[in-house]
């Protein structure tokens, strides 16, 4: 089997890893792992649980591969099947979510340090937030603030009107928000 | 409209609002102050949310090779009867194609047998080859004679009315044939086309 280029286009190794090729199938998994480890890590916000999925998420694809129809985006595919993966890791390890909450951030160099102090307090707190929002409102803030799809693309990949995505977008941004002003709210009174 | 408007600031902060109302938008946040410092929260929520990095997962080149070794073996299938595949198509199109070849025969058959009934083609009738006769009406015209019995007019209406009762008889079994190779060949197709498409489970 010839070993896949990295000039390869996705359609040719999508068709050679459909007729079975690991190789050209490996090279997909290159090209979007970041994409779905963030995804599901989002959905999980656990980096353990966040790997199973992944890895679970991967051998789904390639099992479904040769049913799949390259008419549609294959990063939008892997994360339906992620979605799909990381719900199911969460199900059926639930004891084991928020435990290993990490908040690794790209924090602003130029800030002095108690802002980006602050600024981290407020991206572990809005994480911690939202793991608790219900799964269909992380689904869609996930595949929106770290997937990047627009909301046609959010709708097809979770089955679901255009309409439904902007309400449970709403939702979510909307309780997120709210959390924020409440912890500003509660630390002000600290230091007043 | 303050209302109609707010619901719509997390489409107009992804940049999902086209057109008129986009418009709207614009004009409304330009008069809103409640409306703009809501939006400038929900910014603020979406960087911080990005501002998070991805997690400490294994390398991508230790993941590739560890998920290749341990990949199941899938079966080979035949690409000559998957779906958008020329060949897998090629059936379906050559029995379309019998069935409307069956279908014009068949049409143009009982047309001229019912213009020949009625007398309008005349003289064409020698042409196209003589007056054709059912198996009973052939073997009255032996016994009797073929001109006494031609001559009968309740008879040769009846010899008419068989030839045509066997076109259509014939017409319908020829279909019923491409029909059924159809529906084997479907059968055969939804046989090989492999493990179902995934279905979304819907997030509660």
């Amino acid at each position: 089997m010839a070993q896949p280029q990295p000039e390869d286009t996705e359609t040719s190794l999508i068709d050679q890893a459909q007729n079975g090729d690991r190789n050209a199938f490996g090279e997909l998994v290159r090209r979007h792992y970041q994409g779905v480890v963030l995804v599901v890590y989002r959905m999980c916000g656990d980096a353990g649980m966040a790997e199973d999925a992944a890895q679970e998420a991967f051998m789904r694809a390639w099992v479904n591969l040769p049913s799949y129809q390259p008419r549609s985006c294959l990063r939008n595919w892997l994360y339906r099947i992620a979605i799909n993966a990381a719900l199911d890791v969460l199900r059926r390890k639930p004891e084991e979510r928020l435990e290993d909450e990490q908040v690794l951030m790209v924090t602003d160099q130029t800030a002095g340090p108690e802002t980006a102090l602050i600024e981290k307090e407020q991206v572990a707190l809005l994480q911690q937030a939202m793991q608790s929002l219900p799964e269909a409102a992380r689904s869609v803030l996930v595949l929106r603030e770290y997937g990047h799809l627009s909301y046609q693309e959010i709708a097809s990949v979770l089955d679901v009107p255009v309409g439904t995505v902007m309400s449970r977008l709403n939702y979510g941004r909307n309780r997120l928000r709210e959390t924020l002003i409440c912890h500003e709210a509660k630390t002000e009174k600290e230091y007043a | 409209m303050h209302e109609d408007m707010r619901i719509l600031l997390n489409a107009f902060l992804d940049g999902e609002l086209r057109g008129r109302r986009l418009q709207k938008m614009q004009t409304h946040l330009a008069s809103c102050e409640a409306c703009q410092n809501e939006l400038k929260e929900l910014r603020l929520v979406s960087n911080l949310l990005q501002a998070g990095s991805a997690p400490e997962a294994l390398p991508t080149e230790r993941f590739v090779s560890q998920l290749t070794l341990s990949l199941p073996r899938r079966p080979q299938r035949d690409r000559s009867l998957r779906p958008g595949s020329l060949t897998g198509w090629l059936v379906p199109a050559g029995l379309l194609g019998a069935w409307f070849f069956v279908q014009t025969v068949f049409a143009l058959t009982n047309m001229i047998t019912a213009a020949n009934m009625t007398g309008l083609l005349g003289n064409a009738e020698r042409w196209l080859g003589g007056w054709q006769m059912s198996i009973w009406f052939s073997a009255a015209a032996n016994l009797f004679g073929g001109q006494a019995v031609g001559t009968l007019p309740t008879l040769s209406l009846l010899n008419n009315v068989s030839v045509f009762g066997a076109n259509l008889l014939s017409g319908f079994l020829w279909q019923a044939v491409i029909v059924l190779f159809y529906w084997a060949w479907l059968f055969i197709w939804w046989l090989r086309r492999g493990p179902r498409p995934m279905k979304m489970q819907k997030a509660s």
